[in-house]
């Protein structure tokens, strides 16, 4: 019966190998290419340092915790957001206006303006079914509009702040970098140790099967924006923190290299199977790779090429393992 | 009356009302209906509409193609830089960069049966990396000035060079669409694939030939905005995606696939771009403009959901049943 259908398949369309072996064979090239990256980055000078590896950290937090709130998109089955790096810019001007509430009093404005504005677009996704990119699109244009006709276009001052809790450390690490892992070590429990998790495991990979499970998928679909947008926000916390100010430009372009991350981690695009974890893997290793080109004397254009082909090379070796 | 609304006349029906709309805020003064106001509407029109044609042809084969905003780019910036001395040979280097870039996206994507969003996303990031290292981060000025002016310069007071290409490009697409195999081919994928490959279409070649096609276009408008603002760089042109997609969806294309046509784009494009010069020449900030294509684009979103008329219906029933209640 097998070769029936095998030999049904159009020439080109003939596997060179079945399932288990063709499964076996990608883990084996990804663990190849972890491996030379690897002997690649411990072999460069001045890679495994404290100084390195702390910038290292440092430059993968930001960026990092969008990927982890793209993860939950990403796994829902909405592919992905563009409009993660206006409401994470949006979040950061929302938290730097509101400072006279205290940082704690600011921080949870902006998480809570990130949720709303990204819940808004989950409840049109989950319930109405509109398409997740169009959405997406759609917000970007209405978040950057609303927010540059607000403020002007001008650059956003804090009132009075005092970010050192933000620049300083703790038993040596920074605390961006242990925020970060927090936002970790949060995703990862809520994808595999809660029901909700598992429901949006179950949606991502079959919308029907869920539904007829008795879950509400379009409930899933919008928690899974909030925790995006939570997420999000608090990127845009920790930006602003670092630089002492804001615009809308903070954002621009951490959607593409969130969905980067998360791709490469191997979290698979048609959704269903992934999780945070794999996330900080994407983000490490595109991070790791932009810090050894650019010690080895590299222009640093090279890095959006390499990153730029890593994830094309990706999601077409995810694909010839993943599917059946 | 109910035929204007229609999906196939539905563009045409929201420009005409946007004139009116724009007329009757404008009361006779004369800022809003003038030549100038035309010639800018077509000066928009040729940026935007190009790439909007080739993500709406893309969007109506049920795919989607993100690629056009790294196209434009790259096009623009590989114009650029081979075609100082010669406009023509410029102008063929970025066309052929958005060609081969769409062929090759169009080829892995039927090859290995993959999705067109994870296939264009890393062409998008690749097109952009390949942008950055061509150009080394900086803007490139394009020394060629007569070719800039030339492409600008206006044309029976309405139209320049570079619009009246874009119309031009639009007249043959809607000639192919409505009068060809192939035309009917690239709807029947659209509407079912796996009908379309029973009844004989070799759907896996329009695939690759829309997204080649989509290249093209990009390219173009790439090559041409580049040429005329005499300069090129490697970020300035990643805002294209949000307007080019508001102007398809305004312009008929069913984000399902199987409906629009290039008339119908054009019709989107020209609205869009006759809210932003009307709204500007009003002296409204430009970034209402935006909220108001945010906005549309989102109505239109939530409109064409699928489970829109299950919610409404089930939200109805239950008010019916609440108030039959004693």
């Amino acid at each position: 019966m097998t070769a029936a259908i095998e030999t049904e398949r159009p020439p080109w369309r003939r596997r060179w190998l079945n399932g288990n072996a063709r499964r076996r064979a990608v883990t084996a090239i990804r663990l190849f290419a972890f491996a030379a990256l690897a002997i690649w980055s411990i072999a460069t000078p001045g890679f495994v340092s404290p100084l390195s590896l702390s910038a290292l950290m440092t430059a993968i937090s930001f960026i990092g915790c969008v990927a982890v709130g793209m993860t939950f998109i990403t796994l829902t089955g909405n592919i992905m957001s563009l409009s993660l790096g206006v409401t994470l810019s949006a979040a950061a001007l929302v938290f730097l206006s509101s400072l006279a509430l205290g940082i704690v009093g600011a921080c949870i404005v902006a998480v809570l303006f990130g949720v709303a504005v990204s819940g808004v677009q989950g409840i049109v996704i989950g319930y109405f079914r509109a398409n997740p990119i169009l959405v997406s699109i759609a917000a970007l244009a209405l978040i950057t509009g609303i927010s540059e006709l607000v403020t002007g276009g001008q650059r956003v001052y804090p009132t009075a702040a005092n970010f050192a809790f933000f620049k300083s450390r703790i038993a040596g690490i920074p605390v961006t970098t242990l925020i970060f892992l927090g936002a970790v070590a949060l995703g990862e429990l809520i994808l595999s140790g809660t029901r909700f998790g598992r429901a949006m495991r179950m949606v991502g990979s079959n919308w029907r099967a869920a539904e007829a499970a008795g879950l509400n998928a379009a409930t899933v679909v919008t928690g899974a924006y909030l925790l995006a947008g939570a997420f999000s926000a608090v990127s845009g916390i920790l930006l602003a923190a670092r630089y002492g100010s804001g615009d809308m430009e903070l954002g621009a372009g951490y959607d593409y290299s969130a969905i980067a991350a998360v791709l490469v981690g191997g979290t698979a695009i048609q959704g269903g199977e992934g999780s945070v974890l794999r996330t900080l893997i994407g983000v490490s290793v595109i991070a790791a790779v932009e810090v050894v080109l650019l010690l080895r004397g590299f222009p640093e254009e090279l890095q959006y090429l390499v990153t730029g082909i890593i994830v094309l090379l990706v999601i077409m070796l995810h694909t010839i393992g993943g599917r059946e | 009356m109910k035929r204007l609304i229609e999906p196939t006349l539905r563009p045409f029906t929201i420009f005409a009302g946007t004139i009116v709309v724009l007329a009757l805020i404008d009361r006779g003064t004369g800022y809003f209906f003038s030549l100038a106001t035309a010639f800018s509407v077509m000066q928009l029109f040729a940026t935007l509409s190009l790439v909007a044609l080739g993500l709406g042809l893309s969007m109506l084969i049920r795919e989607f193609d993100l690629s056009v905003a790294g196209v434009v780019g790259l096009s623009g910036c590989i114009a650029v830089l081979t075609g100082a001395a010669h406009p023509w040979f410029g102008l063929l280097c970025g066309l052929a960069a958005g060609i081969a870039s769409g062929a090759l996206q169009g080829f892995i994507m039927t090859r290995l049966q993959l999705s067109s969003v994870g296939v264009t996303l890393g062409g998008l990031l690749t097109m952009q990396g390949i942008t950055y290292v061509l150009t080394g981060n900086r803007s490139i000025a394009y020394g060629n000035l007569p070719v800039a002016l030339g492409l600008n310069a206006p044309i029976a007071s309405i139209l320049s060079v570079r619009s009246a290409v874009a119309l031009a490009v639009f007249f043959a697409a809607a000639a192919v669409m409505a009068w060809t195999h192939l035309g009917r081919d690239v709807v029947a994928t659209g509407s079912d694939r796996r009908a379309a490959m029973v009844a004989g279409v070799k759907t896996d070649r329009v695939v690759i030939g829309v997204f080649t096609a989509s290249g093209a276009f990009a390219a173009l408008a790439g090559v041409l905005l580049s040429y005329s603002l005499g300069a090129a760089s490697p970020a300035a042109l990643s805002d294209v995606l949000a307007p080019a997609a508001a102007a398809a969806i305004i312009g008929g294309v069913s984000v399902v696939g199987g409906r629009g046509h290039p008339l119908g784009i054009a019709a989107g494009v020209l609205t869009l771009s006759l809210l932003r010069s009307g709204l500007s020449a009003i002296g409204v900030s430009p970034h209402v403009h935006e909220i108001v294509t945010g906005a549309i684009l989102l109505g239109i979103g939530i409109l064409e959901g699928p489970d829109l008329a299950r919610r409404v219906i089930a939200w109805r029933l239950n008010r019916t049943q609440l108030e039959s209640l004693p």
